[in-house]
């Protein structure tokens, strides 16, 4: 199981639009509810999460995937 | 501190959308890299960040329907649409029918309206078997869980409506209140 580049550049090209998608939430619901705010915290940290998934991705190194594993289990 | 229901329709919409990216990406990781990859684990991660952000604004949404907001309709409406219903026996087909013609069946014989949630959900699990060749509790999961985001979305679009232009529904006009602007407050 492996990827390649033009599939790595499809996904992070998704994953920094559903960044870019979800990137005023936390200030639609701190603007409205106050920085202290359960949904608001909640809604700071779901956004971290896709920043760190985008981050990653940008950061994946392909040439440092293991080929003969995944090629053995055949899948 | 409030939030004004045009917010909360957005939010729910960008986060329904989000997170049906989040988890198609989540199982592209997963299954070219393997699902304990170290980058399926954070796509998982995101995905379940922006569930539970969902599930919580929907929450304080329903939380706050207004009881005597002049809504008798819509309101009864939503707790109808999400009671559990006995239709009569669906009769299987051997035959794959155009989607419409499926939802219009199934609508037919479970005696509701077409555009009736239940009727487009089954009507999206048969789309998704065809599609793909199987289907997966999570996948039929996630369709229903696309169905009830949907469905409180087109709620609170109509409440917007009523509220906003409601000399256009004068047959509810009489039976609810006079309409009144609703926030939802923290």
């Amino acid at each position: 199981m492996t990827i390649d580049a033009r599939e790595l550049n499809e996904l992070t090209r998704k994953a920094t639009e559903l960044m870019s998608e979800t990137s005023d939430v936390p200030t639609i619901l701190r603007n409205r509810l106050g920085d202290q705010h359960e949904l608001a915290k909640a809604a700071e940290q779901m956004l971290g999460s896709i920043k760190d998934f985008v981050q990653e991705l940008r950061c994946f190194d392909i040439s440092g995937q293991s080929f003969g594993a995944d090629t053995f289990e055949g899948s | 501190m409030y939030i004004p229901e045009a917010d909360i329709e957005r939010l729910i919409r960008v986060l329904s959308e989000a997170r049906s990216r989040a988890t198609e990406l989540a199982a592209s990781i997963s299954a070219r890299l393997g699902k304990d990859h170290h980058l399926a684990e954070l796509a998982y991660a995101a995905s379940s960040n922006i569930e539970n952000m969902l599930r919580e604004v929907q929450a304080t949404a329903v939380e706050h329907l207004d009881p005597g907001g002049g809504l008798v309709e819509l309101q009864g409406a939503l707790e109808t649409e999400t009671q559990p219903i006995n239709p009569t026996a669906l009769s299987p087909s051997d035959q794959m029918p155009t989607e419409v013609q499926t939802m219009a069946s199934i609508a037919a014989e479970a005696r509701l309206e077409p555009e009736h949630w239940l009727p487009m959900f089954v009507n999206d699990l048969i789309s998704r078997l065809g599609s793909s060749g199987g289907i997966t509790f999570e996948v039929a999961e996630r369709l229903l869980q696309q169905r009830k985001d949907d469905f409180l979305r087109d709620f609170l679009i109509a409440r917007r409506m009523y509220r906003t232009y409601p000399q256009l529904f004068p047959e509810i006009q009489g039976e609810a209140g006079p309409p009144s602007r609703e926030t939802i407050s923290q």
